[in-house]
């Protein structure tokens, strides 16, 4: 399997670590004092921390060029074949996602 | 249609496939872990080798082939193979425990599919949804743990109680912080 590091080239995948979902929105959570944040804070931190799609088929996913250029980069992968189908860079498409 | 009181969805690997049918999201990611095994060898290993640090097995079957494995890949797959790198690791286990293995012949390799979980222990409980029920999440360990596994999961199908052994493994407990992290990893399933 190789990835297409948008600053590098194509590569083998051994250069590259493997985070996960990269479709998953990061939260802030706040842990203030003493009051427990009401529930709808712990369901959606719960959701995103935890609870994946784990899709058979395309898959948004995050790797990290560790033995390259050291830049995270966003791939769609089919996980039914393997086959890449995108890569950008992970800042940019990251960007995308807030919006 | 087949239609049931109880349901029990026992199938790793394709566990979010099936309960996404019930519009339920699990804390599982579907991972590829490579198996190998060798030629033909006359009788070289008796029983289970289990090498620790290197996370790898090697055990010998009864047609003379060697049979071994060890981590994942580490990536999402539902393909049942796996890539080089991780056969060059397995290799490299194999021949910093039993260096004689070095002109042994590799005659077939293929890809499992494990339900790794947030945690790394399995989920073994009643689903949000009434009437069915849910044995997964069993990483790369449920292949030895089925009689166990199968044993507890009836006791709960039929009595609505989780048995003693398996009261744990539950499905809320990432979400009420009662995580079983052996490993101590964290929510990240290819590490775990």
């Amino acid at each position: 399997m190789r990835i297409t590091c948008p600053h590098c080239g194509q590569r083998d995948i051994s250069e590259f670590t493997y985070l996960g979902d990269g479709s998953i929105r990061t939260l802030a959570l706040g842990f203030g004092g003493p009051d427990a944040p009401p529930d709808a804070e712990i369901d959606a931190a719960h959701d995103a921390v935890f609870l994946r799609d784990n899709p058979r088929g395309h898959h948004r996913e995050l790797w990290y060029h560790a033995l390259g250029c050291r830049q995270w980069v966003d791939v769609v992968r089919n996980t039914a074949t393997h086959d890449v189908i995108s890569t950008r860079a992970a800042a940019a498409a990251h960007v995308e996602l807030e919006r | 249609t087949v239609q049931a009181k109880k349901v029990g969805i026992a199938v790793a690997g394709n566990t979010s496939r099936l309960a996404d049918m019930a519009g339920l999201r699990l804390p599982i990611e579907s991972h590829v872990l490579q198996a190998f095994v060798s030629e033909a060898l006359k009788p070289l290993i008796p029983n289970v080798i289990t090498y620790g640090m290197g996370h790898f097995y090697i055990s010998q079957s009864d047609k003379g082939g060697l049979v071994f494995g060890g981590d994942l890949d580490g990536y999402n797959s539902y393909a049942q193979r796996g890539n080089m790198p991780t056969m060059e690791d397995v290799a490299e286990c194999a021949m910093a425990i039993l260096p004689g293995l070095g002109r042994t012949r590799m005659l077939r390799s293929w890809g499992g599919i494990m339900d790794m979980t947030m945690d790394g222990s399995p989920i073994i409980d009643a689903t949000p949804i009434d009437g069915l029920y849910l044995n997964g999440g069993w990483c790369y360990g449920g292949f030895k743990a089925t009689p166990g596994s199968g044993f507890v999961f009836a006791h709960l199908l039929a009595t609505d109680r989780p048995h003693d052994e398996a009261a744990a493994f539950r499905l809320d407990r990432f979400r009420s912080g009662a995580t079983l992290d052996e490993r101590g990893a964290g929510p990240t399933p290819n590490l775990q």
